[in-house]
């Protein structure tokens, strides 16, 4: 790790010691990251006993980029995002029971059981893309939504999240591109972990830095520290404001590793020992906030350890959820492809059995 | 927003700069006049309505099909992008999630396949896997026979045809274009638009007038009445398989043609229903044979009109090689009314 | 081993086509397990194994047409009681099996089929010309060993291919495909044929029609002078205008079977008949081989609905979109007429008279090469312009060759007009299974005596030919003055007010 990911991040806090949120906000984002970091451990345990069916794309390690970014959006804003980001999907709004739903197949999931794990969105509720496998497919249509607010005059902005592997595609810069010389009302967020999927910052970029990447299309590029969510909050924010008041897009790299490998089966054995070693030690985001508010006092353990009985309890029950909620009726496979046939616009059929 | 529809003139053809020519006196509209008009003409009646794509502002597009659009309408309306159809094709499902409705336009239909990822993994599963409907449409200009190769003379369909979640529509005919067009333009569905630049300007007819005239997507057509043989087909090759059906009838064969015009989703039925009036089918496309549109056709017809074959299924398409350049090498790969009318007199005698 | 032969099932039939082979060659059989389907002028059937055995030989392919008592097969030494099911069996079967029994192939030479047959009965002695032309059962045995496909000369292997629709077809209208000549490449038989063969109705519906054409009466019919020879002039006059061709007299038309090759003088040009041309023909001879034909001729005096037709026939055209003709009149006659004399509307069927409760009217209708019948099907419940608009329906069909099979069958009386033509009276062949058809003929103003005095009137001969198996003079004559009545006293007013 001596290019990109190794550089220095910017300095803790910003305007006001916690870039401005209140004590009740801070908590809220405190909850999330738990609630994200106790997902995706309890998720992977469950994939490792054979209880979950597909495939997990853990994200562990990065709550920091997803949080921090997502807890900037608007209810009306919109966020694209990969597998990786379902952290950033949940602090977006998305249920927790609903979402492990979607895990096992299941009916009540948002997608009806069409797609499984974190190919997930709820436009409808929360404005997020449902995701799409090939990175970065969703940039282009970020530019689409940014588009549509721009000409519907909208004071909503889009924002995307990608990995650092995505940089290195055509779309990546065709949609960046396009956005600068329209000035659209879009925040780009690249959560750099240092690998696209195996491959190392070394072999997918000269540059040192992806965020100086932003100057080629005449746009402000920033670079944060993942493991601290009030950095990336606070760089999201300012991002934010400046797309919605006619600014124009913004990039923003977050750099964060992924702790785990790229999906459920990968050991991730590519990634040196003393490198993960350092992150879980030193640049946890979960474990730096929680500290951080306990050590400014803003929350007590007692509280932390509510917090934690909460998503527990949560957690629970949206598995019991999951497993109670009926499994997609075989006969519905062929409905819903297009619009006019009504079936997302009905209640789905619920006899499809808990398997 | 609202939408109020407007008076339009002519349509599209009643308004400034037309390089691209505009109705005859008769009321003759040229297929691509009929395009323009029916873009036009929704542009009017739907403010969601928007164009992006590429030269298609202040050039007015390759073909001119929306030459004087962006003076009506404005840039913010009519979008010149870089070249980036991914990203193009990413807008446009992106703003159609947001209620727009837009029309992107590839330069040639070819160049679709630069952003072919965002249609066929994007926009092709959304709506199955979201239920948020994505009302857009991408045209652009298909097909050969105009001498120009490899890469601006493809037949694209089969591609999105194979592809759930897409519409695929490849009109012969200006009243048709017109209509699909239209209905395209008010489908909820991410809808592909394949205009055959052969017919462009050679085929024209009375089109109708009316704001609200459309033609039903999905729905085929019997442009002629046959009782012998039943020729499938669409897009250029619809005027084809007429000529050779006029030639044929002083044969004494009598050739029904069944224009799909629309490709997915397919009108199973009327072809089906010509198959058993004539026993003998062949089906004629432009889409390389191999795969192509015409091979589901064919399957079709011999898995559902099984019983009322009276000769195998034929079909008659280009090989499996790119479009050469060079007029011989053209000429041979593309089916003409000779090669139609030897297809047929095949499936007569057999 | 056991022969498989072409059995005789009935005494008159003399050939049989192979429909089926059931099992393969080289598979198991056992004693009267279904071997194969036949089709002859009489029965179509499945028949059973001589033998239990292995099917070792398949000498006749399907669709071929051979004589009886024509190997067939050879089923092969199986287990020992094999040889005595066979010895059981053959006499039945009407083969020379016995001989055969330690012959290792074919026969070198079989006796010949025909003369071998036991056709004891006196009609088959005494059919007037030789069944089948001899190079068929020839080249049979001739070619007896080779490639079973090759055996008829005027049909290749393409004649044995049956496409989808073509069984469809057959099937759904129980048409004889063996019965059927195909016009296309190699022989084989076309959707086109087969539709040819329903539409003309020259195939027997069900195995007692077939009987109806049995050859019993070819005998008798072929030493009558020809039957139609004063036939009106045209060709076109349907029905009526079919010449009796030169008696083949077998139990079938001729025109299904392959024929020698036709030598032509350098002033003659040979045009093969068109399937419709064979069909009308067969079924217009196998009409006067069976029916025991009368005529009676009437006049009517048409007056009044001449000038009926004049004061309202712009309105009707105008109304209706197509010409009133006079066709509907008399066919509105012609249906009161026969709820009044079912016998006239019956059909003998075997041994039993079937009467109707509804009259479906055959309406000959003059197409490109020939003819058809369409019904108008419960004719009996429609008034004047519900026949008028049926009876253009179909003939507008018909000429347009657009008719379904089901809309030429199932007729209980036909009318065919060669008046329209300029026939003054024409003598109809019934159109079988009918009992009686009706012709109407020319309408000319002729001088006639009204209560005593000349007077110019329309007046028209309608004549009928009639089935004397079936309905007698008095009948016919008490019909047809009825029909005539109808057509002089009618109010039609009422009919075309309620239009």
């Amino acid at each position: 790790m001596t290019t990109a990911m190794s550089s220095q991040t910017g300095a803790q806090g910003g305007p006001g010691e916690f870039a401005g949120l209140t004590p009740e906000l801070l908590v809220d984002v405190l909850y999330k990251l738990k609630l994200c970091r106790y997902f995706d451990e309890r998720m992977e345990s469950l994939y490792r006993q054979g209880r979950l069916p597909g495939a997990i794309y853990s994200g562990r390690g990065q709550e920091g980029t997803h949080v921090g970014a997502a807890f900037a959006l608007q209810h009306d804003d919109s966020l694209f995002v990969t597998h990786r980001d379902l952290s950033a999907q949940l602090t977006k709004g998305l249920e927790l029971k609903r979402v492990m739903a979607q895990f096992w197949g299941r009916i009540d999931g948002y997608t009806r059981g069409r797609d499984g794990n974190s190919h997930i969105g709820d436009w409808q509720g929360n404005k997020t893309f449902t995701v799409v496998s090939m990175l970065p497919d969703s940039y282009p249509v970020a530019v689409g939504a940014a588009l549509a607010y721009k000409r519907k005059r909208e004071p909503n902005i889009a924002l995307a999240i990608c990995g650092d592997g995505s940089t290195s595609n055509g779309r990546w810069h065709e949609a960046i591109n396009v956005s600068a010389i329209h000035q659209l009302p879009v925040v780009w967020v690249v959560n750099n972990n240092g690998y696209a999927y195996s491959t190392p910052n070394e072999l997918e970029f000269k540059v040192a830095t992806i965020a100086e990447r932003a100057a080629a299309y005449g746009i402000p590029g920033v670079r944060v520290d993942g493991a601290n969510v009030l950095e990336v909050y606070e760089a999201t924010a300012k991002a934010v404001a400046k797309a919605r008041t006619g600014g124009g897009p913004t990039l923003i790299e977050s750099v964060a590793l992924r702790w785990r490998g790229h999906a459920g089966h990968d050991a991730a054995k590519y990634v040196p020992k003393e490198t993960l070693e350092d992150y879980q030690q030193n640049k946890d985001p979960v474990q730096r906030f929680e500290r951080l508010l306990l050590d400014k006092n803003v929350v007590d353990q007692q509280q932390v350890d509510d917090l934690q009985a909460r998503i527990e309890r949560e957690f629970t029950e949206g598995y019991d959820f999951a497993q109670a909620s009926p499994l997609p009726e075989a006969g519905d496979v062929v409905r819903g492809l297009y619009a006019e046939d009504g079936y997302w616009s009905s209640e789905p059929g619920r006899a499809g059995g808990t398997g | 927003m609202s939408q109020t529809a407007k008076q339009v003139e002519a349509g599209a053809a009643g308004h400034g700069a037309e390089p691209r020519g505009k109705r005859t006196d008769a009321g003759e509209a040229t297929y691509l006049v009929a395009i323009a008009e029916a873009i036009w003409e929704e542009m009017e009646r739907d403010e969601r309505v928007y164009l992006l794509g590429e030269d298609i502002g202040v050039y007015g597009g390759a073909f001119k099909v929306t030459e004087g659009f962006i003076e009506r309408f404005g840039t913010e309306r009519v979008m010149d992008t870089p070249i980036c159809e991914e990203t193009i094709m990413g807008m446009a499902v992106g703003s159609a999630m947001e209620g727009m409705r837009p029309i992107a336009e590839v330069q040639y239909a070819d160049f679709i396949a630069n952003g072919f990822d965002e249609l066929v993994n994007v926009a092709g599963k959304y709506h199955y896997r979201s239920g948020v409907p994505l009302p857009m449409v991408v045209r652009g200009p298909s097909g050969g026979g105009v001498r120009a190769s490899s890469f601006h003379s493809q037949n694209p369909e089969p591609w999105f045809a194979h592809t759930p979640g897409l519409k695929v529509l490849c009109p012969a005919f200006p009243s048709d274009a017109k209509g699909l067009l239209k209905s395209a333009i008010r489908d909820d569905n991410p809808t592909i638009f394949f205009e055959h630049k052969w017919i462009y300007r050679r085929i024209k007819e009375i089109v109708p007038e009316e704001l609200d005239f459309t033609v039903p997507i999905g729905s085929a057509n019997v442009r002629r009445e046959g009782s012998d043989i039943s020729i499938v087909t669409y897009g250029a090759m619809v005027h084809k398989a007429l000529d050779a059906a006029a030639e044929l009838e002083h044969k004494g064969v009598s050739v029904e043609v069944v224009d799909l015009r629309t490709i997915t989703p397919l009108d199973t039925e009327t072809i089906l229903r010509s198959i058993e009036k004539t026993s003998r089918a062949l089906v004629l496309y432009e889409s390389h044979r191999f795969l192509g549109v015409g091979a589901e056709v064919a399957a079709t017809i011999a898995e559902d009109a099984f019983q009322h074959l009276d000769a195998p299924v034929m079909r008659l398409a280009p090989p499996n090689v790119p479009v050469p350049f060079s007029p011989a090498l053209e000429d041979a790969f593309l089916p003409d009314v000779a090669d139609i009318e030897q297809a047929v007199d095949r499936l007569a005698a057999w | 081993m056991a022969n498989v032969v072409m059995p005789q099932l009935g005494e008159t039939v003399l050939e049989g086509t192979v429909v089926r082979w059931l099992k393969q060659e080289g598979e198991r059989i056992t004693l009267d397990e279904p071997l194969f389907e036949i089709s002859t002028d009489k029965v179509d059937t499945e028949v059973p194994s001589p033998a239990e055995g292995v099917l070792e030989r398949i000498l006749v392919a399907e669709g071929q047409t051979v004589p009886v008592g024509t190997e067939l097969a050879i089923v092969g030494t199986g287990e020992s009681a094999a040889g005595e099911a066979l010895s059981e069996e053959v006499p039945r079967m009407a083969a020379p099996a016995e001989s055969a029994t330690e012959v290792p192939a074919i026969p070198a030479a079989p006796a010949a089929p025909v003369a071998s047959a036991p056709l004891g009965t006196s009609a088959a002695a005494e059919v007037p010309t030789p069944p089948p032309a001899p190079a068929v059962p020839e080249s049979v045995s001739d070619d007896a060993g080779t490639e079973a496909g090759e055996r008829l000369p005027d049909r290749g292997p393409r004649s044995a291919i049956l496409s989808p629709v073509v069984r469809r077809l057959a099937r759904e209208h129980d048409v004889d495909l063996a019965r059927v000549r195909g016009t296309g490449p190699g022989g084989r038989i076309t959707r086109h044929d087969v539709e040819g063969a329903i539409v003309v109705g020259n195939v027997p519906p069900d195995g007692e029609s077939a009987a109806l054409s049995a050859p019993e009466a070819a005998p008798a019919i072929a030493a009558e002078p020809p039957p139609v020879a004063q036939a009106p002039p045209s060709a076109v006059t349907p029905v009526a205008s079919v010449s009796t061709p030169a008696a083949p007299s077998s139990n079938e038309p001729a025109v299904t079977r392959p024929e020698a090759p036709v030598v032509a003088n350098e002033d003659e040009e040979v045009q093969p008949l068109s399937h419709l041309r064979r069909a009308i023909a067969g079924h217009m001879l196998q009409s006067t081989q069976t029916a025991a034909r009368a005529w009676t001729l009437v006049e009517v005096d048409m007056e009044r609905i001449v000038r009926l037709r004049e004061r309202v026939k712009e309105a009707f055209a105008a109304r209706e979109g197509f010409k009133l003709t006079y066709m509907p009149f008399v066919t509105r006659a012609t249906n009161e007429a026969l709820l009044e004399f079912p016998m006239v509307n019956a059909e003998l069927r075997g041994q039993d008279l079937i009467l109707r409760r509804h009259v479906h009217m055959g309406i000959a209708v003059s197409i490109d090469g020939g003819l058809i019948v369409p019904v108008v099907r419960n004719g009996d419940e429609m008034n004047l312009v519900g026949l008028a608009r049926a009876i253009d329906d179909l003939a507008t069909r018909a000429r347009g060759k657009q008719l379904q099979p089901d809309e030429v069958h199932g007729s209980t009386f036909s009318i065919t007009n060669p008046g329209a033509y300029g026939s003054l009276s024409s003598l109809p062949i019934i159109n079988q299974p009918n009992s009686a058809i009706l012709s109407f003929d020319a309408i000319e103003k002729r001088p006639v005596v009204v209560d005593d005095a000349i007077a110019i009137r329309h007046r028209v001969y309608l004549s009928m030919s009639w089935d004397h198996r079936v309905i007698d003079g008095a009948m016919a004559t008490l019909f047809l003055t009825r029909v005539k009545e109808h057509l002089e006293t009618w109010d039609w007013d009422e009919d075309l007010d309620h239009g």
